[in-house]
């Protein structure tokens, strides 16, 4: 066999580039799966703040001579308490204060990488990630990372939906809203602190917003909206990688391109009315009516 | 200008029994509430020392004008805005500082809220949505009870006519559906208090009228509690054992003939209110 099949098939078989697609796999699927709800909860941009302030965390490691990601998890669990925190005293728009608080962040973290000279030329790594130095122990971990989000979101996704849909409704129902706000935004910021190394700093917020997207505009129910944002996450992480793979380009750059051309087939998909269906558990729909 | 208009006749609904009550089980117990936020809360409460009792198999109107604290009432006594002071007892659990109340007895309190907007395209059926108040709070799979939830789903729309919505996304949905949709969330499984705030702005006359219903059978069948914000005073006279007037305080409360007399009306809106009634026409 010749040509770029040949080619993609001796690039599989090197175990960086089988680790690299798991990667795409495991780390596609965790950022559509909590993405489904944080596109509903309106916290894309909580993100991708998120994302950017990491690079300090990760500085902040370099700065103490330990593993970035050791920081990066209380560093982002810390940020998404201390961001919770100010919007709900502050008053001020969310999207407001988290620009202030990401491009601070952002900007302390440049400085002091540039001035830790050591790490300097790794810089483009945090940013885009590096998905093909991702090695088995990463996976395991993303692996046991999906798992337990997976539990989580299946175990409260009635609180999930109630607090997405409006938070008295949410509260009269049982739902401590206070509670499950900040445990849905622990649960993201540690995702993210966890997928900066393969999709890297800058491309992070993609791998949680545009599968969801995707889904969110052709989903007819809920039963569909998440698995099927997983599964869009998950699939053009492999895509991502496989092209990325075949014409030697950024592995980060290649999956977000991937994601954007799902996202315009579902555009398109919607513009045709064809919405997927699922089955639901009482009466069939029935055509719009008025009023 | 608020105008006087003539109530025309809609399909009727049963008027109030004037016989005592079933039941005078006492589904919810408010002491001395006040509510208030901000830097101006000590001074000025939106809501202050407000006091009453909801039996069961009764209709409680709450009334009175915009900015009364009406919506903040209801909401400090369903644990969704804290207070300030007083006391809440829902069959007679106390609702906790921070608005909680023991699982079994949350279960059995329903709140339509006034208003409920989604943004953008929420991928959601109106039989999941329906679903969800028929589990019970707290952690559980999502298919756990799947079979029975469907036939309660089933049921609740077919009592509120939203059976044809069924397999709608919520975001598709028009103001007076999403209300019926609402109601078909609080009726999906047996409870004891039904909170509603304005419920029935928005809903068309037939829509309206087979709301009444459900609420008269809901009370009389199943006994239980309404507890609902409403303008709409004819309705208010026509179908409620009591009415609760507030404006910050509780300035009147007893049946409609006595808290909906002219003199309490103008006590409650101001000197020269004209009541407004709602046009109830068929198309």
């Amino acid at each position: 066999m010749t040509g770029p099949a040949a080619d993609w098939l001796e690039l599989l078989r090197y175990p960086f580039m089988q680790r690299a697609l798991l990667a795409g796999l495991l780390s596609g699927s965790l950022g559509g799966l909590l993405g489904s709800v944080a596109v509903l909860r309106q916290l894309s941009f909580f993100s991708d703040a998120l994302g950017h302030s990491a690079l300090l965390g990760i500085s902040l490691g370099v700065l103490l001579g330990v593993e970035p990601t050791v920081v990066l998890i209380p560093f982002a669990a810390l940020f998404a308490l201390v961001v919770a925190q100010l919007v709900e005293r502050s008053q001020l728009p969310s999207d407001a204060l988290l620009n202030i608080v990401y491009s601070s962040s952002l900007a302390i973290a440049v400085v002091v990488l540039r001035l830790l000279s050591a790490r300097a030329g790794s810089l483009e790594q945090l940013l885009f990630g590096d998905i093909l130095a991702v090695s088995w122990g990463d996976l395991a971990q993303q692996a046991l990372l999906l798992a337990a989000v997976l539990l989580y979101l299946l175990l409260t996704r009635r609180a999930q939906i109630l607090v997405s849909l409006d938070q008295g409704l949410a509260v009269s129902q049982g739902v401590a809203v206070g509670r499950q706000r900040l445990l849905f935004v622990m649960v993201l910021a540690v995702v993210v602190a966890l997928s900066i190394k393969a999709v890297g700093v800058l491309l992070i917020s993609a791998f949680v917003v545009i599968p969801a997207c995707s889904a969110r505009l052709i989903s007819s129910s809920f039963a569909v909206y998440v698995p099927l944002a997983s599964g869009i996450g998950a699939g053009c992480g492999v895509l991502g990688l496989l092209a990325s793979g075949a014409f030697s380009l950024p592995s980060g750059p290649c999956v977000v391109i991937v994601q954007l051309i799902s996202f315009l087939l579902a555009l398109l998909i919607r513009s045709r009315r064809q919405p997927i269906r699922a089955g639901v558990s009482a009466a069939a729909p029935a055509p719009p009516s008025p009023g | 200008m608020l105008t006087t208009v003539p109530t025309p006749t809609s399909v009727p609904v049963p008027s109030p029994d004037p016989s005592p009550a079933r039941s005078a089980d006492t589904v919810l117990e408010v002491e001395g509430l006040t509510v208030g936020w901000g830097a101006a809360a000590a001074e000025r409460p939106a809501v202050e020392t407000v006091s009453f009792r909801l039996a069961a198999e009764t209709d409680t109107a709450l009334v009175g004008p915009n900015g009364a604290g009406k919506s903040t009432l209801v909401q400090a006594v369903l644990g969704i805005l804290p207070r300030q002071a007083g006391t809440v007892r829902v069959l007679g659990a106390p609702l906790s500082a921070s608005g909680r109340l023991p699982a079994a007895v949350r279960a059995q309190v329903a709140y339509l809220p006034q208003q409920l907007s989604v943004s953008g395209r929420f991928p959601l059926t109106v039989a999941e949505a329906v679903g969800l108040g028929w589990e019970p709070s707290g952690l559980r799979l999502a298919w756990a009870g799947r079979r029975g939830r469907g036939a309660a789903v089933r049921v609740a729309l077919e009592r509120t006519g939203c059976a044809d919505l069924a397999g709608r996304l919520i975001s598709e949905l028009s103001t007076g559906q999403w209300k019926r949709v609402l109601l078909a969330f609080c009726v999906v499984r047996p409870r004891r208090l039904l909170v509603l705030d304005e419920a029935q702005a928005g809903l068309d006359p037939q829509a309206a009228d087979q709301f009444l219903r459900l609420l008269f059978d809901l009370r009389r069948s199943e006994g239980w509690a309404v507890l609902q914000i409403s303008h709409d005073l004819e309705m208010v006279r026509r179908t409620c054992d009591r009415v609760l007037c507030l404006n910050r305080s509780l300035r009147c409360q007893g049946s409609p003939e006595i808290a909906l007399s002219p003199a309490q009306l103008e006590r409650l809106y101001g000197r020269g209110y004209v009541p407004y009634h709602h046009h109830h026409t068929r198309p």
